[in-house]
C-alpha cells in the first residue's frame, strides 16, 4: 500500500518539478493548427508516447534506474538523450526540468539527490530529466516499472495540461483524450528494455518529425506561454 | 564538444554563503520593473552585490528591458518562462526559479541578493518561502484607491506593500492620504511605502527597507 501512495505522491503534478512551464512541443503544435483540438492533441500525444518517449526517455529513466551510483553509466544515459533530443529547446526543458526536480529532492533529501547534485555542479553530466526522475525515484525506493508508469502518466498529463492552458481543447474534453490515449501507455509500458552489455552501446530512438519542427519555429516565435 | 556542452549547462559550484532572496510581485502594469530598475543603483551605490530573475508571462521583454537598461550586467538578468501560470512559478512550483537563483550563484560567487520579479498577476499573488526570504507586493494609485479594501492576499501577507505612481493620484480621482491610510488599516503594523518610480521618490525608503530586512543593515 505504501509504495502505491508513493508512487501517486510522486505522479501528483502538486510535486515541485518545474514540468508545468514546458509544452514539449504543443505551443509549437498548436501554433501550426489554427484548429489545433481535441483530435489533434490525441494524435499528437500518441505519437510522443510511441515514437519519442517509449523508446527515448522511458529507456534513458530505466537503465538510469538499474544504473543508481555508476556514474560512468549515467553520464553515457544522459549523453545519449542530449544525441536524441534534436530541438535545441527541447533538450534544455529537459535539462532544466531535471535541474528543476533535482531541487525539490536535494531540500527533501532524497538518497541520491546530493550526489546528482554534485555531478550537475562538476559539468559531469547534463542532468536530463529522464536520467535524473530514475537515479531519484529508484533512491526513493520505487520499483522500476513504478518510476516508468509515473514517466509516461506525467508526460501524458502534462501535454494535455499544456492544450488546455493554450485554449485548444476544454479541462474536461481533455480528460476524454487522455482516456482514449492511456490504452497506448499501457501497451508501450509493457514493452522490455534491455540493459547494453557498455556504456557506449546505449542507443535511444526518437522520431517526431513534425514535432521536432513545430518547436524549432516555437523556439523563434516572439510570443509563447511555454518555455518550448 | 560533449563537455563543452556540460560545462555549460553546469550549475557551477555551490557557494558557501547563499545570497538572500527578495521577490518583488503586483498587478499587470503596476511598476515591479520601473521599481527594479530604480533599486538597482541605489543598492548598487550601497555595495549590494546583486542579480535578477524575471518571470514574463508571454515574452522576455522584461528581462530584455533590464538586460539592456545599461544598469546591470545583462549576464547578471536570468529569465524563467511562466508557462501561463505566474503563480505557480513562484508558490506552488518555485523550483525553475530556485534552479535559476542557483545558477546564478554558482556564477557570481559573493552575490549578496537575488531579486526575483513575478510576471503581472493579480491581488492572490503570493510569493513561497521556499523561493524567497521577505517579498514586496507593488500596486498603483492608477489601479483604484479599492484596492487596499479589497484584501487581497498579495496586499496582505507580503512584508513591504509598496504604493507607485503617486504622481498620477490627482489625474485619477485618487485621493492618496486616504488610500495609503486604508493600505496601512488593512496590513495591521506591516510597512507600507508610496512610489514614484518614475521620479525615484520613495525608493530610497524601499531600499532602506530591503537592507534592514535581509542584507542585515543598520
Amino acid at each position: 500500500m505504501l509504495a502505491a501512495l508513493l508512487a501517486l505522491q510522486h505522479a501528483d503534478s502538486a510535486f515541485p518539478s518545474g514540468s508545468f512551464a514546458f509544452s514539449n512541443g504543443i505551443e509549437g503544435l498548436a501554433a501550426l493548427e489554427p484548429n489545433f483540438g481535441a483530435d489533434g492533441l490525441a494524435r499528437a500525444v500518441t505519437a510522443i508516447l510511441r515514437h519519442r518517449w517509449a523508446r527515448s526517455e522511458r529507456v534513458a529513466l530505466t537503465l538510469a534506474h538499474r544504473a543508481t551510483g555508476d556514474f560512468v553509466r549515467l553520464a553515457a544515459i544522459d549523453e545519449a538523450i542530449e544525441a536524441a533530443t534534436l530541438a535545441e529547446t527541447m533538450r534544455q526543458g529537459s535539462r532544466r526540468n531535471g535541474a528543476s526536480l533535482l531541487v525539490t529532492h536535494a531540500r527533501l533529501g532524497t538518497p541520491g539527490a546530493a550526489e546528482l547534485r554534485a555531478a550537475l555542479s562538476a559539468g559531469t553530466v547534463f542532468g536530463h530529466l529522464a536520467m535524473v526522475q530514475g537515479v531519484l525515484w529508484r533512491g526513493l525506493g520505487l520499483d522500476e516499472a513504478a518510476a516508468a508508469q509515473i514517466s509516461g502518466y506525467q508526460t501524458l498529463a502534462g501535454l494535455v495540461t499544456a492544450a488546455i492552458r493554450l485554449g485548444g481543447v476544454g479541462a474536461i474534453e481533455a480528460q476524454r483524450v487522455v482516456g482514449e490515449v492511456l490504452p497506448v501507455l499501457a501497451e508501450v509500458l509493457a514493452e522490455p528494455v534491455e540493459t547494453p552489455a557498455t556504456p557506449d552501446a546505449i542507443r535511444l530512438e526518437s522520431f517526431t518529425p513534425l514535432v521536432e519542427i513545430a518547436a524549432a519555429r516555437h523556439a523563434r516565435a516572439d510570443l509563447r506561454l511555454f518555455a518550448n | 564538444m560533449i563537455q563543452a556542452l556540460k560545462s555549460e549547462a553546469a550549475l557551477g559550484p555551490p557557494s558557501l554563503a547563499t545570497a538572500a532572496r527578495i521577490g518583488i510581485g503586483g498587478p499587470v502594469g503596476s511598476g515591479k520593473t520601473a521599481l527594479i530598475e530604480r533599486l538597482i543603483p541605489v543598492l548598487a551605490g550601497r555595495g549590494v552585490d546583486l542579480a535578477v530573475v524575471t518571470n514574463d508571462l508571454v515574452t522576455k521583454e522584461d528581462a530584455e528591458r533590464l538586460r539592456r537598461s545599461g544598469l546591470i550586467d545583462p549576464e547578471r538578468v536570468s529569465a524563467v518562462e511562466a508557462g501561463a501560470c505566474p503563480h505557480t512559478v513562484i508558490r506552488e512550483d518555485p523550483t525553475l526559479n530556485i534552479a535559476a537563483g542557483d545558477t546564478l550563484e554558482g556564477r557570481f560567487p559573493g552575490l549578496e541578493l537575488l531579486i526575483f520579479e513575478s510576471g503581472g498577476d493579480n491581488l492572490a499573488s503570493t510569493f513561497s518561502l521556499d523561493l524567497v526570504d521577505w517579498w514586496i507586493f507593488v500596486i498603483d494609485v492608477a489601479g483604484g484607491d479599492d484596492i487596499p479594501r479589497k484584501r487581497g492576499p498579495g496586499v496582505l501577507r507580503c512584508d513591504l506593500l509598496v504604493v507607485n505612481k503617486t504622481d498620477l493620484a490627482p489625474h485619477v480621482g485618487v485621493d492618496l492620504d486616504s488610500m495609503l491610510r486604508e493600505a496601512r488599516g488593512v496590513r495591521s503594523a506591516k510597512p507600507v511605502i508610496a512610489t514614484n518610480a518614475r521620479s525615484g521618490q520613495g525608493v530610497d525608503a524601499v531600499a532602506d527597507a530591503i537592507c534592514r530586512a535581509v542584507l542585515f543593515a543598520p
